[in-house]
């Protein structure tokens, strides 16, 4: 097996001590800063389908993505300033009036592992903070609003339309409990994706567009 | 007319029960017992429980959560749990259990169980320590730290059920852990194997051993995949089971080993907007598709009560008119 092989191998199976060091082996190897992080990118990919589909759970998940996380520090400094490899900036938060954020955070951390720079803006968000960072922060592509409440669905919904008005060509995705392929429609989001793994499909597909 | 106590019986046994059990009418939970809530008392709240957590209610929030910053986490490295996590006594003065002795001895033990309240439940109280990304993370990383802490916890637990059993001699006990979100369990049913059975079967066998006859466990979350497990621990009924479950599947695999008490889902009907004509409409399915052995139609929130006024009562009554109904 080669090194970037293995690299993909460990970091699906979440080996957050080994990742390193076969990151930078791959590295001495000659293979390119770019290759392996796509190589870790295609390993998350496939921890979020394995998610999707229930073949594993969230602790799996979360040390997939902390392995990745540990690779990815190794090659930061061999691509600082080198934007050719991010899919962009993607704003996350959780609408105004809830405070459930673990599902977000499983959705940003699954995003960003799929290539994005992640803006987390934490919980109870409201609408017009969405705006501010998208000024705020270079190359957004991509705005993503959670809920888990019922009854803070109409922010959900408000958050979506405030986005709208002032940016009307921005990506928005929606998740959460209680939000459904038709609400996510009816609000006027881009996407909707019922778990974090498809939520990163839905965040690429969406920015690539 | 059978009792409350007697009509849930028939219920759990296949039996011939005169009505559905509605709601938590059966059991009679002593709150007033002394013990280490895991919530802040009211909106506009903060509070630090014992263990060291601090629970925050926002004011325009309908609960409380526990807090995981940098400044408020009380557990960050699971490797120094036994450093910096410390119980709080179980051990309460006459004069604390006194309300709770009252009130469980006024309670016509034929008519309703006298229950004992425990929550969080043990799953929550390590992520209530650490926060879930750390406790889950935790599992994988440093298992024999994990399971030392779990233990350490059951330990609690069962120098508190001694401390409970011998002032109100309770009838059951209704103990609170989730472990799913609505779409799925949190853990593996394998880690769960390894992690949280073994200790729900030391706490819950303790119980029993030692007269309680009903554990009913408060899961308001998908667990389908692990009801053997609920049953091999000794839940007699699982609270709280969502929609997502396919209830009805759930009582034709497990009827006669377990009871299904929920499949009326809070988030779909208790809202400020809430009708009874909706509570009718998802209490009705759910009494039809579940019908009327190893079932109990209830909302599934973790207490008798809901989120907004009106939807608990409204939903009790609508369970007696699907009585008069179908029976």
């Amino acid at each position: 097996m080669s090194k970037i092989e293995e690299v993909k191998a460990k970091v699906e199976a979440g080996k957050s001590k080994l990742v390193p060091g076969l990151v930078q082996e791959a590295l001495d190897e000659g293979s390119a800063p770019a290759e392996i992080l796509q190589a870790m990118v295609d390993s998350m990919s496939v921890v979020g389908d394995k998610f999707s589909s229930g073949e594993i759970f969230v602790p799996e998940m979360l040390i997939a993505a902390k392995a990745m996380s540990k690779g990815v520090e190794v090659l930061k400094p061999l691509m600082a300033g080198d934007g050719s490899t991010s899919l962009g900036t993607c704003i996350i938060g959780t609408v105004a009036g809830d405070l459930h954020d673990i599902g977000k955070n499983l959705v940003s951390m699954m995003i960003e592992s799929a290539g994005f720079d992640m803006v987390d803006l934490g919980v109870d968000v409201p609408a017009d903070t969405f705006v501010k960072a998208i000024k705020d922060n270079s190359n957004v592509k991509l705005v993503a609003c959670s809920g888990l409440l019922t009854t803070t669905m109409p922010a959900l919904k408000e958050a979506v339309a405030t986005v709208k008005a002032a940016y009307p060509d921005m990506k928005v995705i929606v998740g959460g409990a209680p939000v459904t392929p038709e609400y996510a429609a009816e609000v006027g989001a881009d996407g909707y994706a019922p778990d974090a793994g498809s939520a990163a499909v839905k965040a690429k597909e969406l920015a690539t567009a | 007319m059978l009792t409350k106590r007697q009509n849930l019986m028939e219920v759990m046994k296949g039996g011939n029960p005169d009505r559905f059990v509605n709601q938590y009418e059966f059991m009679e939970i002593i709150l007033e017992a002394p013990m280490d809530l895991p919530l802040a008392p009211a909106p506009g709240t903060r509070v630090k429980n014992k263990w060291g957590i601090t629970f925050d209610w926002p004011a325009d929030q309908i609960g409380s959560f526990p807090m995981h910053d940098d400044e408020h986490k009380v557990l960050k490295d699971i490797t120094n749990w036994k450093e910096t996590v410390k119980a709080p006594s179980v051990f309460y003065t006459d004069e604390e259990w006194a309300a709770a002795v009252a009130h469980a001895n006024s309670v016509d033990r034929n008519d309703k169980f006298v229950t004992a309240f425990c929550a969080p439940g043990i799953f929550e109280m390590t992520h209530h320590l650490m926060s879930m990304e750390d406790s889950l993370m935790a599992l994988y990383e440093e298992p024999e730290a994990m399971k030392e802490l779990i233990d350490y916890v059951v330990e609690y637990e069962l120098a508190y059920a001694k401390e409970c059993i011998e002032h109100i001699h309770p009838d059951a006990l209704f103990h609170h852990d989730d472990w799913g979100s609505q779409i799925s369990t949190f853990i593996s049913p394998a880690m769960f194997d390894e992690f949280i059975l073994p200790a729900y079967k030391k706490v819950y066998g303790y119980w029993k051993a030692n007269g309680v006859e009903l554990i009913v466990h408060h899961s308001d979350s998908y667990a389908a995949t692990l009801v053997p497990e609920m049953i091999e621990m000794g839940i007699d009924i699982w609270q709280g089971v969502m929609t997502t479950n396919n209830v009805p599947e759930l009582i034709k695999k497990y009827g006669g080993q377990i009871t299904f008490m929920g499949d009326i889902d809070s988030g779909r009907v208790d809202f400020p907007g809430w009708t009874r004509e909706l509570i009718y409409a998802d209490a009705k399915k759910a009494c039809e598709e579940c019908g009327k052995l190893y079932f109990i139609p209830n909302l599934s929130q973790g207490l008798n009560i809901s989120s907004f006024p009106g939807v608990y009562e409204a939903t009790s009554d609508v369970i007696d008119q699907l009585s008069k109904e179908m029976f």
